[in-house]
């Protein structure tokens, strides 16, 4: 992760701190939703939880860690913004979208058309991991997420999902 | 016996004091007028000079002092003055100018620095912001200064703190801060890292917790410092992002 370019707030140690003060702390959640979001599309990761120290929540070198209740409130900043959903009802296992859904869904959906595949059937993991999206955003982006996003392409009436043995397809119109 | 003073004489020592008082005034009026003829004169030159040397004035930071200088040794301000001689001199233009870009830049840096910024750090997001020539580049802490001065008719919105050893603070928000805030921003820009904590402001300004604590909890209020608190257990230290070294350094 060297090369990862941290925000210059990341070594200020109150950003660690939940900010008393109303107008900072929407600052504070403001620079922490672009850092997590940053973060994890840098690592091209989608699932966090808000228990584990990772690098995102613990500086060592600057001895701070936000703690629990900081975390939960900038996860709750990100699904505000549309870029996290919890995945249990305990809210600690977090999907973070560094594309909102509605974002990854028409990128996903200019793509097909771009690459001509309409009205034939893929797979899931061939949008993900296929030859065909190298090189695009979502290429080797986590399933369920992609899954999510051609679920809103299918409320919208632009493709048609179909469940195959074991693994899904999907049909772009 | 000492003679007594005669009517006479009291009239002859009145006639003298009225001759030295017309002496006087005249001698003090001729030189008034020759005191009047000469700064006419040296305006002159200052104009005939100002005018000869206008392209130094603007490019050269160093020249451009002196000049300012020399204007307030006799009374002109060069900036003040919009139309006639001093408006070709175009004096003004360069410090509106650099007026507008304080603004631009202070505005743009608040939402990272809560609104206050050290002049250093000002001159040189100018500069930045000026361009590569180095007709840009030289401007002085003074320059900028000066050009602060007139955004005061905006009212309080704009206002540059002394803080101490020759450093001063740019406020860009609306408000005013009050002694007991500008202090402790004193205190602060003479702290490494621009953090306090309220055991060491107390140790400085010499007060009571109760007025410390008040003072920086209306700081933190206001959104010009972070309240750091890594455990309960701990009394919270208090960072100023527009003095901390690792944003300025971005």
């Amino acid at each position: 992760m060297a090369d990862f370019d941290w925000p210059w707030e990341y070594n200020f140690p109150p950003f660690f701190t939940l900010q008393p003060n109303n107008e900072t702390r929407t600052r504070q959640l403001t620079v922490w939703n672009n850092l997590t979001r940053n973060y994890y599309k840098h690592r091209n990761q989608s699932s966090l939880d808000i228990n584990e120290d990772s690098p995102l929540f613990c500086n060592n070198a600057l001895k701070r860690r936000l703690p629990t209740e900081g975390r939960l409130a900038v996860m709750e900043h990100l699904q505000g913004t549309g870029h996290a959903a919890p995945l249990d009802k305990r809210r600690t296992n977090w999907q973070v979208y560094w594309h909102t859904l509605d974002e990854w869904a028409k990128i996903i959906y200019d793509w097909s058309q771009r690459t001509g595949q309409t009205n034939s059937v893929c797979t899931i993991y061939e949008i993900s991991n296929g030859d065909n999206s190298v090189g695009e955003e979502f290429h080797e982006l986590d399933q369920d997420v992609v899954l999510k996003a051609l679920k809103l392409l299918e409320e919208q009436g632009k493709c048609e999902l179909m469940l195959f043995d074991d693994s899904q397809g999907v049909k772009f119109f | 016996m000492r003679r007594r003073a005669g009517l006479g004489a009291i009239q002859q020592q009145q006639l003298e004091t009225q001759k030295y008082k017309d002496k006087g005034s005249l001698i003090e009026d001729s030189q008034f007028v020759q005191m009047t003829k000469h700064m006419e004169i040296f305006r002159e030159k200052l104009e005939e000079f100002a005018v000869k040397h206008k392209q130094d004035i603007r490019k050269n930071a160093q020249f451009r002092r002196q000049f300012q200088e020399m204007c307030a040794a006799i009374g002109v301000d060069p900036l003040a003055s919009g139309k006639g001689f001093w408006s070709v001199l175009g004096m003004g233009d360069f410090y509106y100018e650099l007026g507008v870009q304080v603004v631009e830049v202070c505005l743009a840096s608040n939402p990272s620095t809560g609104g206050i910024m050290e002049l250093s750090e000002l001159r040189r997001k100018l500069i930045a912001a000026r361009g590569q020539k180095s007709i840009h580049q030289e401007i002085t802490e003074d320059d900028i200064l000066i050009a602060a001065k007139k955004l005061k008719i905006f009212g309080n919105g704009f206002v540059v703190y002394p803080v101490g050893k020759g450093k001063y603070m740019v406020q860009s928000i609306p408000g005013e801060l009050s002694r007991e805030e500008s202090s402790i921003l004193g205190v602060a820009s003479n702290q490494e890292q621009g953090s306090v904590t309220v055991d060491l402001l107390m140790k400085q300004l010499g007060w009571t917790e109760f007025r410390t604590q008040q003072a920086i909890d209306k700081i933190v209020g206001e959104g010009l410092a972070w309240v750091d608190c890594p455990d309960s257990n701990s009394a919270p230290t208090y960072w100023f992002p527009s003095l901390f070294p690792g944003r300025k350094d971005t």
